[in-house]
């Protein structure tokens, strides 16, 4: 039974795409949209249940393990969320014409052929499938990147489709490197489904899985944002209509780092912990590094947060590099808290940037003072993301910076602690002239929109939650994650 | 067919791959670097049909038919149809010159044959030179990619690319799962569709070239 459920769940956000095509109602639409969000955040944790005390489950080409489970939560949070949130969002981008009525029913069935795809990313056992779901997030998100049809929307929908389309080709060939080690052990069938490699990988030739690991690490890397492929994501991160880059910065980046993943743990055991370990911090330093001087020198509010992610994705690498369990923790427990805080962190940009008709963080002045909540909310959001106890992120980054000092990584964790504190003051600085002070005289002064808030108290409440205490059932799931990639 | 034989063929084909993509990065012209793609899409649909017959597995010729009707006919036409039909720019516009890009090209060959050359044991699993063909073919067309400035010869680049993937998948031993591949192919094309509606919208609002629009910095 539940092994079915494993075909299910990428089923129902396909067949939601389809249903989206039958009516241009945007009420009926925005109700499929949340219901069908509802029922795939229903299945997962009955999905859940059954992992937590069945262990893996698996059917045919997909498979569902402690690993999957945790990005498979985020996932399905975050499209509730968004879900909740585009109700009132769209209801104003429509009625400022951001948003056309009568091309809406194209915009949902593509967020969910999207979703769709996340799902089978990250259920995915076969190597191959893995793939081909991800190049499908590509050629998804890419027309929603450009949905609003404007220069800039198309500039950065074309620029992400080429640097993720040649990345992930290189992720392909990477794949096709590990299948050819591993049909020398174990012949053609099965050689590509991720569990039977990992039973031979420690036989597998050392020699070829390295260069297929360095293969994957820059193809699905161009996916996840590490520096130096990281140039598409924050256009297209801010270019997106704000759902849609919530789900970008929040989750897609989130897959395909659980791609690398999934090489780290073939390349460890084939190879040795050292080398894959080695590999992602270079990336996560060069990422942490590069992504600083932009975030401080930034005006466009939703450039900030995409550069942001460019830094977090790279302090996630630091602490699958430094490795151990804590390390590994850390960045499991990293991937949750961004993608739950950066979504928010989106949500709320994208209220003031409707409020203001601006995203340039010079414009939006007094925030606070014109949509209390939200603004509060956005305040939240960047503490978090800088940094800032007693918040979520600030207690993943100290384990990651404890699993740096564990392994007497002195260079890496002295160079990652000054751009953190750096992006700190920076952001800080950005976020305060933001919400205080006297607001712009254009300033929108409407009442804040209900479904929106809602989406976003959803995200808070979570965000809060994991920075207080990390609740016993999410620890033990995490535990038995990072179990999964230490071995 | 014994193994040398196949071997043999594979490695000649495999020079006669490297050729097209030498003719894709000297190429002038949007329509000659397509014709050498399409060409090169021929010689890998090839090789399919070669190894197909020597390994007996059913799958290769599949996957050889595939890769011509799609990639050698279709694809090509397809870009062929853009470049008429929008009177987009003829030139292939490099940002480096194409003899720097060519001596570039040369020194990506002899890395792919000295990097598979230190990997001894593993090239039992994959057929005669088809590794460093591959990962020189993938290489040259990212770097077609970064030196053009024209969305379509950018596109000619990624095809080049993913058929250095493709003949590398094609040579392991017991070949790739025919669903994969279909799969991969799928995927080729619908990025190449959107691509196109991508630049024909761009082309069509503001009459620039896609690639060439550079607003967002920073």
């Amino acid at each position: 039974m539940a092994e079915t459920l494993l075909w299910v769940l990428p089923l129902v956000p396909t067949i939601t795409a389809l249903l989206m095509l039958t009516t241009r109602d945007r009420r009926i639409l925005s109700a499929i949209d949340v219901g069908s969000s509802a029922v795939l955040f229903a299945l997962t944790l009955v999905l859940a249940r059954e992992v937590a005390a069945g262990g893996p489950q698996a059917l045919g080409v997909l498979r569902l393990d402690d690993l999957g489970l945790v990005f498979l939560l985020l996932l399905v949070v975050l499209t509730l969320a968004v879900s909740i949130y585009t109700v009132g969002w769209l209801r104003q981008a429509v009625a400022v014409g951001n948003m056309k009525a009568e091309s809406l029913r194209s915009y949902f069935s593509l967020v969910h052929a999207f979703v769709a795809t996340m799902v089978v990313t990250v259920l995915a056992d076969n190597l191959g499938v893995l793939w081909i779901a991800m190049e499908g997030t590509t050629i998804t998100s890419a027309v929603l990147i450009g949905y609003h049809g404007h220069q800039h929307g198309l500039e950065a929908a074309w620029k992400y489709i080429i640097v993720t389309t040649i990345g992930i080709s290189f992720g392909l060939f990477g794949t096709v490197l590990v299948y050819a080690a591993a049909t020398d052990v174990i012949g053609g069938a099965g050689a590509m489904s991720w569990s039977a490699i990992m039973k031979v990988a420690p036989t597998l030739d050392p020699g070829i899985v390295r260069i297929g690991f360095i293969f994957v690490m820059i193809g699905y890397g161009a996916k996840a944002g590490f520096a130096p492929m990281h140039l598409w994501l924050p256009d297209a991160h801010s270019q997106a209509p704000t759902p849609v880059g919530a789900l970008l910065s929040g989750i897609l980046i989130k897959c395909a780092l659980l791609a690398i993943i999934r090489f780290q743990t073939i390349a460890a055991a084939a190879c040795g912990p050292a080398f894959p370990a080695e590999v992602l911090l270079v990336f996560g330093l060069t990422s942490v590094v590069v992504a600083t001087p932009f975030i401080l020198a930034q005006y466009d509010i939703k450039r900030l947060l995409g550069y942001h992610s460019v830094e977090h994705v790279g302090i996630v690498a630091l602490g699958l590099g430094f490795g151990g369990s804590v390390g590994t923790y850390g960045a499991l427990l990293h991937v949750v808290n961004h993608g739950i805080t950066k979504a928010l962190a989106f949500f709320a940009a994208g209220t003031a940037i409707a409020r203001y008709g601006s995203r340039d963080m010079r414009v939006i002045r007094g925030l606070l003072a014109v949509a209390p909540i939200a603004g509060t909310l956005l305040m939240l959001a960047a503490l978090s993301l800088a940094g800032m106890a007693p918040f979520s992120i600030f207690v993943s980054e100290l384990m990651v910076l404890r699993a740096g000092v564990g392994h007497d990584h002195w260079v890496a964790i002295a160079i990652f602690l000054a751009m953190v504190v750096v992006i700190f003051a920076g952001l800080l600085h950005h976020v305060g002239a933001m919400a205080f002070g006297g607001p712009t005289p254009a300033a929108g002064r409407e009442a804040e929109a209900w479904s929106p808030l809602l989406g976003m108290l959803l995200l808070a409440a979570i965000m809060v939650l994991l920075g207080l205490t990390i609740p016993a059932s999410f620890d033990g799931l995490l535990q038995r994650a990072t179990g999964v990639v230490v071995g | 067919m014994s193994p040398e034989t196949v071997q043999t063929i594979i490695d000649d084909l495999g020079a006669l791959l490297l050729f097209t993509m030498i003719l894709i990065i000297a190429a002038g012209q949007i329509s000659r670097a397509i014709y050498a793609v399409a060409a090169q899409s021929l010689l890998i649909a090839m090789a399919g049909a070669v190894l197909a017959t020597a390994t007996g597995n059913a799958d290769l010729w599949v996957i050889a038919g595939v890769t011509l009707a799609i990639k050698a006919i279709v694809l090509p036409w397809v870009l062929h149809w853009v470049v008429r039909r929008m009177n987009v720019r003829r030139e292939v516009e490099p940002v480096i010159p194409v003899s720097a890009t060519l001596a570039l090209a040369v020194v990506v060959v002899v890395m792919s044959f000295h990097l598979s050359a230190s990997l001894g044991p593993v090239r039992q699993a994959i057929t005669g030179n088809a590794l460093p063909v591959g990962i020189a073919l993938t290489l040259l067309g990212v770097l077609v990619m970064a030196t053009r400035k024209t969305a379509l010869t950018q596109m000619v680049g990624l095809f080049a690319s993913e058929n250095g993937i493709f003949f590398t998948a094609m040579a392991v031993t017991q070949g790739m799962p025919l669903i994969i591949e279909i799969g991969v192919i799928l995927d080729v094309i619908l990025a190449a569709l959107v691509m196109t509606i991508m630049v024909l919208r761009v082309r069509s609002t503001v009459d620039a070239d896609i690639a060439d629009l550079d607003r967002l910095r920073g």
